[in-house]
């Protein structure tokens, strides 16, 4: 009998152990007294219909304390994983975010306070801490070099943003091409490329589709931030870049045969057969004519 | 036990005194710092320390409309049960073009007039409680004809509705010179607008609607080749017509950790551009034989893809999971109407009609479903598999009629099919809170199945079927770590083998590489990268491969809240080879390589200081510069002349810089007065097969800041 007293003796003595102090909330008042910098403008926040207490948790002790980010839920000083959560539990019901335990963000350990100011925000809609190009160049110069082409979309002149075509919080998995392309990649409805979002008269459906479009992806041909090149292209002439698939070697192709290469009255010398694009006007699709002519 | 705060904190009350000094006085108090500071470390340090940051550039790369410098008072004013906050920048913005104007427009596209450069208004209820909204924001940018105008609305009330609106204007001018030799002129106008309402946004049940509209117009050129393949080269006229419209509603709800969205879609795209010639054209070059009288072309184009999208999804604290299906059902009906008529390359008269009518379709099917596990705090699993059908089905009916060859009528049918399966798994651990890891598989499987079929009609309708699949599988890992306090690694790889790729350059035998190392302070931050990427796709002429890569390097300051300094630097480098084919003269193909190798060099400096308390002083110094092979000359004299082309497209050297500088100061407590200039200056150092379209622009503007 009195083993069974041992056994239970660690439970008797956490019984006799006193009860950690149990925080409590103190409502919004105290918080004004020591951060009205914060709560200046905070009605205007959608957050200011949740209290502070809301995000940061009871702050009993925190005023007791006199303050210290040790005595409260403070997100400066969270890891990731705790700030991400903490969002999500309201955060969570998007189809815009369904997928953000997987976007490369998270994996990278940038989440929401990384980007989004909720005491600060520079930008009305979706708290940004700065302007949305501003941020996203802060960790993506490389993209930022791109936009400052020649030959580029207008996202520094402010008519296109970088979230039109990415979905910074992860996306469904992309199925063009061969589901390679980004999971930052804000595809398009059904699932085609997000270039197809504006550039609409390039989408179809033709009866006349030009197979690498579909398969392999408006950049096959194109670089989508920025270029020397014009017209986004990944050569500066066009004949280099359409000849280097239609070569007529290998297995490639629907066929399986090769891309066919061009017929001999194709004279490279001519300037006229140095511009494919002169006389296949319509290279994404045709409804006519079956190489693109019209 | 109570938790002790980890550090002492001063009395309320001179924590308060500190933050309620008034901003004139805080203005003052910063900028006699300042000059302090400047003072004691002299011109030649603070000189020599702006050459330590050319790497570090400022975000700003257009020269209006002004930022930065703002009278915006941080609490508005009150008007009722609301605060308002609003400014408005009115101005006259400038340009002066040398050089190719068509290029130019291409590229910048500024001109001349008075705009209202950029507004910003916001109306929020104090309580919270508005009788009809609690908060509107309206921002508006380069209204008055800039070449990019845009405006965002929002209004709300909580809890019962949230209506946004998005309306966005590109006109753009498209020389397209290196494509057509400048004879796609076009000059068209992108407009966008897109619609969202939303009832009850905070509820666990919300219903959406939504509408979104794309409209590209105007005048534009286009080029047609007739009588036949060996006929002459013109441009048209084009009438650009062209709408997009979407409707959409749907409704999520969310029942503990569960969350369904569905969605129904109706699109409607239609197309009435028309080509026109309305005077005669000769062909141009001394052998051409060809003269266009006149050509007219109609084309109708009506599509309409209805959609559905449903997406359920659950949340708990061991595991994550998503699913979704999209159904979309693309189809699209035309006519095209063509008629040309004028003298064919043997110097007869000719007339053709062409009349083509038909239809398309494109069922899209998709699904997908990913968890993740979370067994412990530091592990996770994450699996993702994802199916999509996209089949394209078209036919037409082609009809010409042509004085020298009568009629002729030919019946078209195409099928394409994709089917893509994928499946990716990542596994991610965290040693410690300073350092994890993953390793990852990815595997997709395609297959393509098309048949194409052409016949007159009565005849025999065979055609050709063909099939074809391929795999690929890529294995990825990476690293997180963080050595001390603030500063971040992070490395990552993937390589990858493609069994059958579809065009000689795809991706077949590819490796990547991505690194990042950041450090991050309250008030500055540095960064570096490095990212290759091999590729190597062997064809029997020869081996495809493309290397590429890029070297980055940021960084951003922020001293003061009037004092701060951020940008980049980066190296982009590409070099890529493949084999081609190609007729040159005779009737006998020629095998080569078509070689580009370019390296951009893209870097910028900004610097934003205050010149006096009143007067702020904006620099800034963006330049690309592609110094491509390295080469002196284009020209490489014992060529060829098909050498001699394909070597001078091989690379192609440029420098693009756009430095600005802007002032403004503070006339008023709520008005500024800015003036600012920006120089365009595009060279090609050697053209492109015998175009060269440099430019330089003087551009610039002035304007009146008002806030309140």
């Amino acid at each position: 009998m009195k083993w069974i007293f041992v056994l239970f003796l660690p439970l008797l003595l956490q019984a006799q152990t006193a009860p950690p102090a149990q925080n409590r909330f103190v409502g919004n008042q105290p918080c004004r007294t020591c951060h009205p910098d914060v709560l200046l403008n905070f009605y205007k926040n959608p957050h200011a219909q949740q209290q502070c207490e809301g995000c940061h948790g009871p702050a009993g002790e925190h005023v007791d304390a006199h303050g210290g980010k040790a005595t409260i839920k403070a997100f400066s000083v969270l890891s990731p994983a705790p700030i991400l959560e903490a969002c999500l539990s309201c955060h969570s019901k998007d189809v815009p975010r369904a997928n953000i335990r997987r976007s490369p963000h998270t994996e990278a350990d940038v989440v929401c306070t990384n980007c989004h100011s909720i005491h600060k925000a520079a930008t009305p809609r979706s708290l940004l801490a700065k302007p949305q190009t501003e941020l996203c160049y802060s960790c993506h110069p490389a993209q930022r070099a791109q936009f400052e082409m020649p030959s580029k979309h207008r996202v520094n002149e402010g008519v296109v943003q970088c979230s039109d075509c990415h979905n910074p919080h992860g996306s469904s998995p992309s199925t063009s091409r061969m589901g390679s392309s980004s999971a930052a990649l804000r595809p398009a409805f059904d699932n085609e490329e997000p270039c197809l979002k504006c550039h609409s008269d390039k989408r179809g459906p033709f009866v006349f589709e030009h197979p690498s479009v579909r398969v392999e992806g408006c950049e096959a041909c194109h670089v989508p931030h920025g270029s020397t090149n014009a017209k986004l292209l990944t050569r500066p002439v066009v004949f280099t870049l359409c000849l280097e698939c239609h070569n007529g070697a290998g297995t490639f192709g629907r066929q399986n045969t090769g891309v066919f290469q061009t017929p001999a009255t194709h004279n490279l010398l001519d300037p006229k057969y140095q511009h494919c694009t002169l006389c296949h006007v319509r290279i994404h699709g045709s409804n006519a004519d079956p190489n693109f002519l019209r | 036990m109570r938790l002790r705060a980890n550090h002492s904190i001063p009395e309320v009350r001179a924590r308060m005194r500190n933050r309620l000094l008034t901003r004139t006085a805080r203005r003052k108090a910063t900028a006699v710092h300042y000059k302090a500071i400047a003072a004691r470390l002299g011109p030649s340090v603070i000189g020599f320390a702006l050459l330590l940051f050319p790497v570090l550039a400022l975000a700003q790369d257009t020269v209006a409309p002004t930022t930065g410098e703002s009278t915006l008072p941080p609490r508005g004013e009150n008007a009722g049960n609301y605060n308002v906050v609003q400014s408005w920048e009115f101005g006259y913005r400038f340009a002066t073009v040398g050089g190719d104007d068509g290029k130019y427009r291409s590229d910048v596209n500024y001109g001349n007039g008075v705009r209202l450069l950029s507004s910003y208004l916001t109306v929020n209820s104090r309580n919270g409680q508005g009788r009809y909204f609690d908060d509107l924001s309206l921002t508006t940018q380069g209204l008055g004809n800039d070449p990019y105008q845009a405006v965002t609305f929002r209004i709300g009330k909580n809890r019962l509705y949230r209506y946004e609106a998005l309306w966005r204007s590109n006109a753009y001018f498209n020389p397209g010179l290196t494509v057509a030799e400048g004879e796609h002129l076009e000059n068209t106008t992108y407009q966008w607008q897109d619609h969202d309402l939303t009832l009850f946004p905070q509820d666990w049940f919300r219903l959406r609607a939504g509408y979104s509209r794309t409209v590209q117009n105007g005048p534009a050129l286009t080029t047609e080749q007739e009588f036949d393949p060996l006929g002459g080269v013109f441009p048209l006229f084009r009438d650009t017509r062209e709408e997009f419209n979407e409707y959409r509603v749907g409704a999520d709800i969310v029942l503990k950790s569960f969350h369904l969205s569905v969605l129904h879609r109706w699109e409607y795209f239609k197309d009435d551009t028309t080509d026109n010639l309305n005077e005669t054209e000769q062909e141009a070059g001394a052998s051409g034989m060809t003269v266009l009288n006149g050509f007219t072309r109609a084309q109708p184009y009506r599509g309409n893809t209805p959609g559905w999208l449903v997406n359920l999804g659950a949340n708990y604290k061991w595991i994550a999971v998503n699913g979704r299906f999209t159904w979309a059902g693309g189809r699209g009906d035309f006519v095209q109407n063509q008629t040309a008529f004028g003298v064919n390359a043997v110097g007869s008269a000719q007339n053709v009609q062409t009349i083509v009518t038909g239809n398309g379709d494109r069922p899209v099917i998709s699904g997908d479903f990913n968890f993740t596990l979370f067994p412990s705090s530091r592990l996770s699993l994450t699996n993702n598999t994802s199916v999509s059908n996209t089949r394209m089905i078209g036919n037409n009916f082609y009809e010409q009629f042509d004085t020298a060859t009568s009629a002729v009528q030919t019946l078209n049918f195409q099928f394409l099919g994709v089917l893509l399966i994928t499946n990716s798994t990542d596994l991610r651990y965290r040693f410690s809170p300073k350092l994890d890891a993953f390793v990852g598989f990815r595997y997709s499987d395609r297959q393509i199945r098309s048949t194409e079929n052409a016949a007159v009609p009565g005849g025999p309708f065979e055609g050709i079927s063909a099939e074809q699949s391929n795999q690929v599988k890529a294995g990825v890992a990476g690293v997180s770590w963080t050595p001390i306090g603030n500063l971040r690694v992070h490395l990552e790889t993937e390589i990858g083998r493609n069994s059958n790729p579809f065009t000689p350059i795809s991706l077949r035998n590819y490796n990547v590489i991505r690194s990042r190392v950041e450090y991050r302070k309250r008030n500055y931050s540095l960064g570096g990268g490095y990212q290759e990427s091999y590729n190597n796709n062997s064809i029997l002429i020869t081996a495809y491969s493309s290397h590429s890569r890029t070297y980055t390097a940021n960084g951003s300051w922020t001293a003061k809240p009037w004092l701060s300094i951020d940008g980049s630097y980066s190296k982009l480098h590409l070099d890529t080879v493949g084999g081609i084919t190609y007729f040159a003269g005779s009737a006998t193909p020629t095998n080569g390589e078509s070689i580009y190798i370019s390296n951009i060099h893209a870097a910028n400096l900004g610097l934003r200081f205050p010149l006096t308390s009143r007067a702020d002083l904006y620099v800034g110094y963006n330049i690309t510069k592609d110094t491509g092979d390295g080469r002196a000359s284009s020209v490489l004299p014992t060529a060829t002349p098909a050498g001699q082309l394909l070597y001078s497209v091989q690379t192609f050297p440029l420098t693009y810089q756009t430095p600005l500088v802007r002032f403004s100061v503070k006339l008023t407590s709520k008005i500024r007065y800015n003036i600012g200039y920006q120089y365009y200056g595009y060279h090609e150092e050697f053209g492109l097969l015998s175009v060269d379209q440099s430019y330089r622009a003087h551009t610039g503007y002035t304007s009146l800041l008002w806030s309140f």
